[in-house]
């Protein structure tokens, strides 16, 4: 209903409304947060960005419990067989538009889990993802400095074009398979 | 009476179950007993009270071999009794439950069953715990010949109804909590079935954050391990590197120096103080009080600061190598521990004061979930749950290790054994600890930070026994002479923990939930989602905000 009402807004309209939800939506980001197997070395540090020290909420940043009202899906964690579904249930049951952040070296690659049984790998390869912050785990700056470019892109009306860490991972997995072999 | 005597005491109580006894080191006795002893023989060691069940570790010593092995331990005080049975892994290996003695058995038993393929007689629960619900039949990833390919998914068609779709029997409803918490921790489910507001039976799901870290262990060397291992746990990672490097140090023999020592356990007392202020403020936002959330994750930053100083990294911090440390404490460090400690202790003694004399607080945690003492041993509950009813568990105490020979603690305890006994004795055990660390950093023994321990550790095993902040944690390592270790078996607190909330839940409100979850510190919390279904039939769907808002205005009446 609310999309045909913007459709038949003249254009001069429809420049003005969508600068103002880019406005609203800029100021207040909601995220969820979904753990799909961490250690919870990057669950304290994703909660320590949002306690007085770092606190992101003086960008409006707030973490919310449920997925249906979240903007950004901040995900930590190799992804567990067990997770795996529940990862994508969550994800679908987020509104559009929507952002996935990768959070944590396990999330990325697998991390030092890579090749563990239980574990199916990195979290694009259950869910799409636009911002990959590093670390085992990632300081809390690291992690603002990643919400601040999805921001950014967010500001200029685009997606952020995710940059997996290849050079991370190879070396990952070379090292990974010097272990096993 | 000493460790000899108690020993003594132990293979007396076993008598002729016995078959072959032997000491491997001069705190423990390794008794190996029939299958068709064993039920017995636990029975005579626990109704003569000899200490407390530990840990069950089940291994597959191989093809070459050919047995399987499950080890019972207990503890009591520094001595370790471990009963071991064996059998040919070639045909089905049954073992008697011991659940029907020591009811928190039942947990290691159910692991028995699902990683090495165990039937275990007499336990009437064959509920998957920890691997996932795609798991395909009969393939048991802790025996010797498991591969990948063997684990290929399977429709789970066979699995328990999803957990999304409520059960609706009578006048009872089965309410659904996880596995997705929106504020941190790990993910895990539990269903809880309510008539009207008064929770009537908890059951329990596992392994979202299953990794399979133990058979990973077995595929990299000892020292790539310390890094595995440190990641078991974000929270308390230097507690489970430092025990699995004491006992690898243990197995090489090698003597670790004074100063190692005694950092290591500076850092894990900084561990410790991260540890409960980050669970002060997630319990008090499970319970409204999102002030003293802030207030208390402020406070922790100043622990953190200190760790970054000492270790270089905030979480996950590497302090350890094997045979050692690597961090150094220079003047410096000393000088701002000792400003953060004065710092700290100031806070913590003023948390202790909200915690106690706060009405809107207290009337979430005065007299809910209490635990008398008896309970407490019953459950077999570890660490700070199992201090607030009394009763003393804590390694550090029964049983020094390393450092806490030379910088003893006390034990803190509490005998009310509700929800506000354990926030006490959590405050209490931090001031207890930042007194032990000003200590340390007073008396520094001079001397290396590291000794060289060699590639290949000798063949033998040994336990390892340390106090996390959340309790007793166990490893049993077994090497066979190799650059990989052939069995690394972890026991964390929090499992032995569960069973205070899931038998406390029974007959309390559904608001008292999230307050009793979050009372035993699990290190891992639960969900975001949960569908309560009602009597009508028609279905509403509740996030654990909604839960605890529920909770919040449940006690505002």
């Amino acid at each position: 209903m609310a999309t045909n009402v913007f459709d038949m807004c003249p254009a001069s309209w429809k420049q003005v409304i969508s600068e103002v939800r880019t406005w609203a939506r800029l100021n207040s980001i909601w995220a969820v947060h979904f753990n799909s197997g961490s250690c919870n070395g990057c669950d304290i540090e994703t909660l320590a960005t949002l306690t007085p020290r770092y606190d992101v909420e003086r960008f409006g940043i707030k973490l919310q419990g449920s997925p249906r009202h979240a903007d950004v899906l901040l995900v930590t964690g190799p992804v567990t067989r067990q997770a795996r579904e529940r990862l994508v249930r969550t994800y679908e049951q987020m509104p559009e538009p929507k952002f996935v952040i990768s959070i944590g070296s396990c999330s990325i690659s697998g991390g030092v889990f890579e090749g563990c049984y239980n574990v199916g790998g990195s979290v694009d390869e259950v869910v799409p993802v636009d911002v990959y912050i590093p670390g085992c785990p990632p300081r809390p700056e690291a992690i603002i400095n990643g919400i601040i470019q999805l921001l950014t892109h967010v500001k200029e009306g685009t997606r952020p074009v995710a940059k997996r860490p290849e050079q991370t991972a190879e070396v990952a997995s070379s090292q990974q398979e010097r272990v096993v072999a | 009476m000493n460790t000899e005597q108690v020993l003594k005491q132990a293979e007396n109580l076993l008598g002729t179950w016995n078959k072959e006894t032997s000491h491997p080191d001069p705190t423990r006795l390794d008794a190996v007993v029939d299958t068709n002893d064993l039920h017995a023989s636990v029975q005579a060691v626990h109704e003569a009270g000899w200490g407390y069940l530990t840990a069950i570790t089940g291994s597959d010593l191989g093809l070459v071999d050919g047995r399987m092995e499950i080890l019972y331990h207990f503890c009591s005080g520094p001595a370790v009794l471990t009963l071991r049975v064996r059998q040919s892994r070639d045909v089905q290996v049954v073992v008697p439950s011991i659940a029907d003695v020591i009811p928190p058995a039942s947990f290691f038993e159910r692991e028995l069953q699902e990683m090495l393929g165990i039937h275990v007689e007499g336990l009437n629960n064959s509920d998957r715990l920890f691997i996932s619900d795609d798991w395909p039949e009969g393939v048991y990833p802790m025996r010797a010949d498991f591969t990948l390919e063997q684990a290929a998914p399977v429709s789970v068609s066979h699995a328990a109804p999803l957990p999304e779709e409520g059960v609706v029997s009578g006048n009872t409803f089965v309410v659904p909590i996880g596995p997705q918490h929106p504020a941190l921790k790990e993910p895990g489910h539990f269903e809880f079935t309510v008539d009207g507001e008064i929770v009537t039976a908890a059951r329990m799901r596992l392994g979202y954050a299953h990794r399979g870290i133990e058979k990973a262990a077995e595929k990299r060397n000892w020292n790539q391990n310390l890094y595995l291992f440190e990641r078991v746990c974000g929270i308390c990672s230097h507690t489970h590197a430092m025990a699995y490097s004491m006992g690898v140090e243990k197995l090489a023999q090698v003597e670790v120096p004074l100063r190692a020592q005694a950092i290591r356990e500076l850092v894990a007392g900084l561990e410790r103080v991260h540890s409960h202020l980050l669970w002060l403020g997630v319990a008090a936002h499970e319970a409204g009080f999102d002030t003293l959330f802030m207030y208390s994750w402020r406070d922790r930053e100043t622990v953190m600061n200190l760790l970054e100083q000492i270790t270089g990294n905030r979480v996950n911090y590497s302090a350890n190598v094997l045979g050692g440390v690597k961090c150094e404490i220079g003047p410096e460090q000393s000088r701002s521990v000792k400003e953060g400690l004065t710092y700290l202790e100031g806070r913590i003694r003023h948390y202790l004061d909200v915690v106690t004399t706060d009405v809107m607080f207290l009337n979430r945690t005065r007299g809910i979930g209490t635990i008398s003492f008896d309970e407490a041993v019953r459950f077999g509950l570890l660490g700070p749950t199992a201090r607030a009813s009394g009763l003393v568990r804590d390694v550090r105490v029964e049983a020094p290790y390393g450092a806490y020979l030379r910088y003893p603690v006390s034990a803190v305890t509490e005998t009310n054994g509700d929800l506000e006994a354990r926030f006490v004795v959590r405050l209490k055990e931090l001031l207890v600890s930042c007194f032990t660390m000003r200590t340390i950093v007073d008396n520094l023994p001079e001397g290396p930070l590291s000794v060289r321990v060699p590639r290949k550790i000798p063949v033998g095993e040994t336990i390892s026994r340390m106090e996390a902040p959340r309790g007793e944690l166990f490893y049993y390592i077994r090497s066979s002479g190799g650059e990989t270790p052939a069995r690394i078996h972890v026991r964390t607190p929090s499992l032995c923990n569960w069973v205070s909330v899931l038998e406390k839940a029974v007959g309390r409100q559904l608001a008292d939930v999230p307050m009793l979850i979050a009372g035993m510190d699990p290190c891992f919390s639960c969900n975001d989602r949960m569908v309560t279904v009602s009597r009508s039939g028609g279905s509403q769907t509740w996030s654990w905000e909604q839960l605890r808002q529920h909770g919040i205005e449940y006690y505002k009446r």
